[in-house]
């Protein structure tokens, strides 16, 4: 998923491990119960709705909200990457050589409106998702009867079989999926009542599941969370590896200046900022408060200049490279104050299958050099970038790179609650490079390919495939490899497929960036659980 | 022809005379034309003119950018120094740390070279950036300011003039505008066509353009100076001299034109500068607020946004620009209003027989 803005950072910090299992649960260990907890983030997510949310932002926001089939473990480091049974009895039977998956639905589960969960809410939701075309399609499209109803909308999918009887669920593939597991535990597939409308409901968002219901948005300026009042009646006794949370109320303000955000905490004014601390103060946040209320958090993600591969002047892969020797990775590392580590390949560390190499060593002469051959026709391209602090100054350093290297270069800074929904459009015009990020959705690198280079991906709304890298062979590899069960020959070969890809620099990756939680004096930062996944766990934040 | 207003000499020379000290050599309001004596009230107010040779002093110092830029410091506004090292005093310095704070003022210590320091983590140079940025500012004051005055102008003349549908129509389009808050309407504005440009027939206008904010700003203050127009020119037209032009056969055009609006000019002059300083302000406020001047281009409102973000670390990146906006702004009203006295004294003089002055209060009755 990508993240709109703003840092991380990445030291595993000793305990992290044993620090997240033990604060699961309510109750345990000393501090209060309830109260309000009262948040900011610089920008709105991008979608308060679960099938369409694609963000950092809306993952942590709805990760406590909607829950899907099976879901993820509410721990911090690795134990949070495994995946646990959610509204499903037990992880899914998987038989005919990987293409059939059978679960059961919980019976007595209730959505915070009082309607009962039936097992066609599943069905209804991997519809409603289609139907928005949302930038996590492509992660279901393997279903039996999929690929037609994203293109029709109509007529259901037959690879979905449901009993609300009996609460059975049957899935059938068209082939063998390696990470189906990791993605009926993301939201986009989470159920919702069938009366949920197909088109975004951000302003209104659908009732819940989880331990928290959103019962106010506010697009742009906010939302605030209840407790769902089914959850304690029904819900958690029947999900009782999900934690039910220690506070009552959620309050989350959107304040657009980091350093205001910084200075609420800072007073207690807020609980807690999503977004990491601006540039200009990490240092001074980090030296007053770390280990007390700042903590710097890991994350698996790669920050990126992609380039369209479809036009001029990216369609020439000379260009690509020339751009690739030029940008110079150290200098992005200042530009965001050290929370990024340089990187030249697509894997981050941490991911299985990363292994080391740098094609493009920085070297303007050699970059200008392959400018010069490849002579490209067209020179006045467009850079996009958000407008959250420091990605503008990556793009504006960026775009000073390629004017250096020859091109009549634009700079477009959009702002960041609207930025990936613009550049996912194909019908934006002058899509020729620009800045992103991507931060793993779960711990396989598949994630990191097909969304965003497989050419089978490319979608016309909500695209995720911004260098629209579309390689025959590339893409077959991608597929192969998504069909296996990862081991270690799998790992050897997605390394040599993140090789490959950046032989055709569709790219230029140049850092993987660290995180933090900081939290106010009130907030007891130890029991706060960071999740490789969904970040910041709302569940685990307890007033001392 | 008529110039009925500035051309009555009682006040206006009762008000000057009282006013300023005696006129050092035999100036006298006989026979002076009234520009001529404008000119001369203009060059006894020494505050409206030492405000003057500060605003060409600023204007000089924006126009001197490409020279600063190619001859002292040896950069451009946008090019970025991120991982450089600079001689200061024969010292080495990072011109960005690795902690991401800029280098600050070193004035000569690099040989003119960040004079000012570094701008942030892209350690462009300040300086270089405050000078191109202030021609950013100035050319959208001046050139927002004349879009208003123009359609200001052209709708206060026509409303005015013709009256009934006419100036119902164009009267209630211009109280539509004045509902908006400006800076809502300006931000709306910004934003949209940021993305998107503009494309008004055959003319295309980038996102990116100067031409996005300057037409915007020059849009949202037309209200505010065609209404005052539409009144004077409701009050003038029933003035006799009119009726003269009528009865010599004028049409309308020569009427508005030829007769009405040279009536006009001191207004006009006046809320020109008015208009100037007011630009300059939007100007700021919209490009703070990220509707304005697009990045990386630099303006006085984006340094200053810029500048917020790390206002702890180095204060000088908000305050420098902060600065320049205020002498620019003070200086252009400082003028106006200089201007505006010697235009029509007689505007100083009811100020101040409203405040109660009798003696004022004398001279002007």
């Amino acid at each position: 998923m990508k993240k709109l803005g703003a840092a991380v950072a990445v030291v595993v910090l000793g305990g992290a491990l044993l620090l997240g299992l033990s604060s699961c649960g309510s109750g345990g260990g000393g501090g209060k119960e309830g109260g309000t907890l009262k948040g900011s983030y610089t920008s709105f997510p991008d979608y308060m709705d679960p099938q369409l949310s694609y963000t950092a932002e809306g993952w942590t926001a709805m990760q406590n909200v909607y829950i899907p089939l099976l879901t993820y473990a509410h721990a911090s480091g690795e134990a949070g990457s495994e995946v646990i049974p959610g509204l499903a009895k037990e992880l899914p039977k998987i038989a005919n050589g990987g293409k059939t998956y059978t679960l059961y639905l919980r019976k007595g589960l209730k959505y915070s409106n009082g309607e009962p969960v039936k097992a066609s809410d599943f069905r209804y939701a991997v519809e409603r998702m289609f139907k928005v075309n949302s930038g996590g399609s492509f992660f279901y499209s393997d279903i039996v009867g999929a690929e037609k109803f994203q293109e029709t909308k109509s007529g259901g999918i037959p690879g979905i079989k449901t009993d609300d009887a009996t609460g059975k669920i049957t899935i059938e593939l068209e082939k063998p999926r390696g990470t189906f597991d990791n993605e009926l535990a993301l939201m986009f597939v989470a159920p919702v009542p069938p009366n949920t409308p197909a088109k975004d409901q951000s302003p209104n968002p659908p009732p819940a599941t989880g331990p928290y219901e959103i019962v106010k948005s506010d697009p742009g300026r906010g939302w605030s969370y209840e407790r769902n009042p089914q959850w304690a009646k029904n819900n958690s006794k029947l999900m009782p590896e999900l934690p039910s949370g220690h506070v009552d109320k959620i309050d989350i303000k959107v304040i657009r200046n980091q350093s205001t955000e910084v200075n609420y905490v800072e007073q207690g004014k807020l609980n807690w900022m999503f977004d990491p601390p601006p540039a200009a103060r990490y240092a001074e946040v980090k030296s007053k408060y770390e280990g007390t209320q700042f903590r710097v958090e890991p994350t698996i993600s790669t920050y990126y200049f992609w380039m369209n591969m479809k036009k001029p002047p990216f369609n020439d892969q000379k260009v690509r490279e020339a751009v690739n020797y030029a940008v110079d990775a150290k200098a992005l590392e200042r530009i965001y104050a050290g929370q990024l580590h340089p990187t030249q390949q697509i894997l981050p560390p941490g991911m299985p299958g990363y292994k080391k190499f740098e094609l493009f060593p920085h070297n303007m002469a050699k970059a200008q050099e392959l400018f010069k051959e490849a002579n490209p026709s067209d020179r006045n391209i467009t850079v996009w970038t958000d407008n959250e602090s420091p990605n503008d100054e990556a793009g504006a350093y960026y775009q000073d790179v390629l004017k250096k290297l020859g091109f009549n270069a634009k700079l477009k800074v959009l702002n960041a609650d609207n930025y990936f929904t613009v550049i996912g459009n194909l019908s934006t015009p002058e899509l020729d490079t620009g800045w992103t990020d991507w931060f793993e959705d779960y711990p396989h690198p598949n994630d990191f390919f097909e969304p965003l280079l497989n050419g089978e991906s490319i979608q016309p709304t909500n695209n995720e495939n911004f260098s629209q890298s579309n390689i025959p062979a590339l893409n077959k590899k991608v597929d192969t490899l998504g069909e296996e069960q990862l081991g270690s020959s799998q790992e050897e070969q997605y390394a040599a497929l993140d090789k490959s890809f950046m032989e055709k620099a569709p790219w230029v990756p140049y850092g993987n960036r660290e995180l933090s939680t900081f939290v106010s004096s009130a907030i007891d930062l130890e029991k706060v659980i960071w999740n490789p996944t969904f970040e910041d766990d709302f569940t685990s934040f307890q007033f001392k | 022809m008529a110039r009925e207003p500035q051309a009555e000499p009682a006040p206006a020379g009762a008000g000057a005379g009282d006013e300023l000290p005696p006129a050092p050599r035999g100036v006298s309001a006989e026979g002076a034309g009234p520009w001529r004596l404008a000119y001369r009230r203009l060059l006894r107010n020494r505050v409206a003119l030492a405000f003057l040779a500060l605003f060409v002093l600023i204007v000089a110092f924006v126009l001197a950018a490409p020279l600063w830029s190619r001859y002292v410091a040896h950069t451009g506004p946008n090019t970025t120094h991120t991982l450089e090292t600079i001689a200061v005093n024969g010292k080495k310095r990072e011109v960005v740390a690795p902690s991401g704070v800029p280098i600050g003022p070193v004035w000569f210590g690099a040989g003119g070279k960040f004079f000012l320091g570094a701008d942030g983590g892209l350690g462009r140079d300040e300086m270089v950036r405050l000078m191109y940025g202030g021609r950013t500012s100035l050319l959208i004051g001046f050139a927002a300011a004349a879009i208003t005055t123009i359609f200001a102008i052209l709708l206060g003349l026509l409303s005015g003039y013709y009256r009934g549908w006419v100036d119902a129509v164009i009267a209630r389009m211009l109280d539509v505008i004045w509902a908006f808050p400006v800076l809502l309407l300006g931000i709306a504005l910004g934003t949209a066509l940021a993305v998107g440009g503009l494309k008004i027939g055959p003319i295309e206008i980038s996102g990116s353009s100067l031409w996005i904010p300057i037409l915007i700003i020059g849009f949202v203050y037309v209200p505010y100076m065609a209404r005052p127009i539409r009144g004077e020119i409701l009050a003038l037209r029933e003035k006799e001299f009119v009726e003269a032009a009528v009865a010599q056969g004028a049409g309308p055009l020569r009427i508005m034109f030829a007769e009405l609006l040279p009536n006009l000019a001191s207004t006009i002059i006046v809320f020109f500068t008015i208009n100037v300083a007011n630009s300059m302000l939007l100007e700021a406020a919209l490009s703070f607020l990220g509707a304005g001047v697009q990045p990386p281009n630099s303006s006085w409102g984006t340094m200053i946004s810029g500048g917020i973000s790390i206002i702890y670390t180095s204060p000088l990146l908000t305050i420098i620009p902060g600065l320049m906006i205020t002498l620019t702004v003070l200086s252009v009203n400082v003028f106006g209003d200089g201007l505006r006295d010697a235009l029509d004294p007689r505007s100083k003089v009811r100020l101040e027989a409203r405040l109660g002055q009798a003696e004022a209060e004398g001279t002007a009755i």
